[in-house]
């Protein structure tokens, strides 16, 4: 994986080179700090981020797909991705070089809002429970992971970035979502389309469990969308 | 230091490259020529290891390119058509950054920056955005990122494409110092420019390999072309001057239009065009002294040496003949010799 970490750096930095990088930080700090400080920093309720970090699981169905869009697409289109793949660097370097590179701003996106774990240890009577928030985090950043692998994988497909966002968008409503018909279909339909769904693990998520299936599920999403990007931009160079 | 062994790539139905072999060694200039749709930057792609062929290898520096790809992109520079780069980038950032990206160890790499920056005539613009540069700066940019890791194989896709005329001669003559000990390769469509800068040429057309040779090879394998101007006395003197011509001893082909652009200095002239056969002598006093014994009046005879040009439009009509009669398709190579080498 030599080559990686200059990748990641480079791509981590583009995205403050650019307003959009800054945008995107700043509506999910304002959605996120209106939930904070409407739902969660309320008198005389349990000190519980739980509100924050269901929300904000929510307002990562939008944003992230936002940062995924660009990571190959615009390559592609300006044709440095020509310049990338015949550098001395793997195919799966570049792929994990990109995505490391967008987890790190998501990172930089995440790290402010210990602002109002700050503000919650501060103004309650009785400390909350770190264990709750923790496992919020980690949550945050398994749900951002794969989401971002799937914006990577519809990234890596097309020169398109829009497409790239709109296809990100619509599988992860698909993920989201796919629970919602289960109860009227068959038995082993249903079961899958249970397995499959995000809703119900959110769920467990917000109760401050991290479930191992949960984790395995969201961590297989974003092994496999990595896996099928790199095959994807392999496939390229076998034109 | 490249070998490219019977490479064939398709894209869907399209065949744009057809078995195409060739080996560069170090120390060599070696220009590709073809016209658009040949598959020439096919080629490169494929020496580049952007793009793998369907059939056939292609060896860097010893490394095949689709068993070992990384190390051979390692001993390859590379400078793509467009020279695409990161417009938000400042120019040092991005020379840094591919430094880093190529392996430039630590402790040289300002040194390799700074080096590849001031021969690629950038020094006042390292902190300027990309974007922001003209078209000649941003293809200086990508010459110097191709040369930072010193590569022993360097391939420039039209180097001096958007160069002023001082930058083109300045660039050529980079191009001869890095020659020194490397192996090059450079894609182009100036023909003057391929003749003045490569130890041997290439030509690409309808994805295969039709010529092969130093430019003064190549050239000579071209026959002189005899340009002159002469009178029909008659109707249909044309068809009997035309035969006339065409049985001179090495004549190769003839062809004829009429003279000038304003008929009423021109009624009855002619301008014929004769391509004398490969090595053939100078073939005037021939001309002159049929059209005097046959009692034709000439009024213009001159003579235009072999061309690198003229070899290449020769070679892309019989290219364009093979492609349309099968028969014709075997199309005669000039291997290498002594010059193309040295």
């Amino acid at each position: 994986m030599k080559g990686m970490g200059v990748i990641a750096r480079r791509e981590l930095a583009a995205y403050f080179r650019a307003p959009a990088g800054w945008l995107i930080i700043a509506l999910y700090l304002l959605l996120s700090g209106l939930v904070f400080s409407v739902y969660v920093l309320r008198p005389n309720s349990p000190a519980s981020m739980r509100d924050f970090f269901t929300v904000s699981g929510w307002l990562l169905m939008p944003v992230v797909p936002a940062m995924a869009m660009r990571l190959f697409s615009d390559e592609i289109r300006a044709g440095t991705l020509e310049a990338l793949l015949t550098a001395p660097v793997s195919t799966g370097a570049v792929v994990m070089g990109k995505f490391t590179g967008a987890m790190g701003f998501l990172t930089c996106m995440l790290l402010p809002t210990l602002v109002y774990v700050g503000t919650m240890y501060r103004v309650s009577n009785s400390p909350p429970d770190p264990g709750p928030i923790i496992c919020g985090y980690v949550c945050l950043y398994l749900i951002g992971g794969a989401y971002l692998a799937i914006g990577t994988l519809a990234s890596s497909l097309t020169a398109n970035s829009t497409l790239a966002f709109m296809v990100t968008l619509f599988t992860i409503l698909g993920l989201l979502f796919a629970a919602a018909p289960a109860d009227d279909a068959p038995a082993p339909v249903r079961s899958v389309l249970y397995s499959i769904s995000i809703v119900p693990r959110i769920g467990d998520f917000a109760k401050g469990v991290i479930d191992s299936a949960n984790a395995a599920y969201f961590l297989g999403i974003t092994f496999f969308c990595l896996l099928g990007a790199t095959l994807a931009l392999d496939q390229r160079r076998w034109g | 230091m490249v070998g490219v062994y019977q490479v064939h790539k398709s894209f869907g139905t399209v065949q744009a490259v057809r078995g195409i072999s060739f080996e560069l060694q170090p120390g060599q200039i070696a220009g590709l020529l073809g016209p658009n749709g040949a598959g020439k930057t096919t080629t490169i792609r494929m020496i580049a290891g952007f793009l793998l062929p369907d059939a056939g290898k292609v060896l860097v520096a010893g490394f095949d390119t689709a068993s070992h790809p990384v190390v051979a992109r390692q001993s390859l520079g590379y400078l793509p058509e467009h020279t695409p780069l990161y417009t938000e980038m400042r120019v040092g950032e991005y020379l840094s950054y591919r430094a880093k990206l190529y392996r430039v160890p630590s402790d040289v790499r300002k040194r390799a920056v700074d080096w590849a920056a001031t021969r690629c005539w950038l020094g006042d613009v390292l902190k300027r955005r990309i974007g922001t540069l003209s078209k000649g700066y941003r293809q200086r940019v990508g010459l110097a990122a191709a040369l930072l890791h010193n590569p022993k194989v360097l391939i420039l896709d039209e180097p001096t494409n958007g160069l002023d005329p001082s930058q083109i001669r300045e660039t050529r003559q980079l191009v001869r110092e890095l020659a020194t000990d490397r192996t090059m390769l450079i894609c182009s469509h100036i023909l003057p420019e391929v003749e003045r800068l490569c130890h041997r040429v290439l030509i690409i057309a309808g994805g295969q390999l039709r010529a092969d040779g130093s430019p003064a090879e190549l050239t000579r394998a071209g026959g002189s072309r005899y340009f002159l101007q002469a009178r029909e006395a008659r109707v249909g003197d044309a068809e009997r001057i035309n035969k006339l011509w065409a049985t001179l001893p090495f004549v190769a082909e003839v062809s004829s239009k009429p003279a000038g652009d304003k008929p009423t200095q021109s009624v009855g002239w002619l301008e014929w065009a004769i391509l004398a056969r490969p090595g053939s002598p100078d073939l005037r006093e021939q001309i002159a002294a049929a059209a005097r014994q046959q009692g034709i009046l000439l009024r213009e005879l001159r003579a235009q040496a072999p061309t690198l040009e003229g070899v290449f439009m020769d070679i892309m009509d019989k290219a364009g003949e093979a492609m349309t009669d099968p028969e014709q398709a075997t199309t005669q190579v000039i291997k290498p010799g002594k010059e193309a080498a040295s």
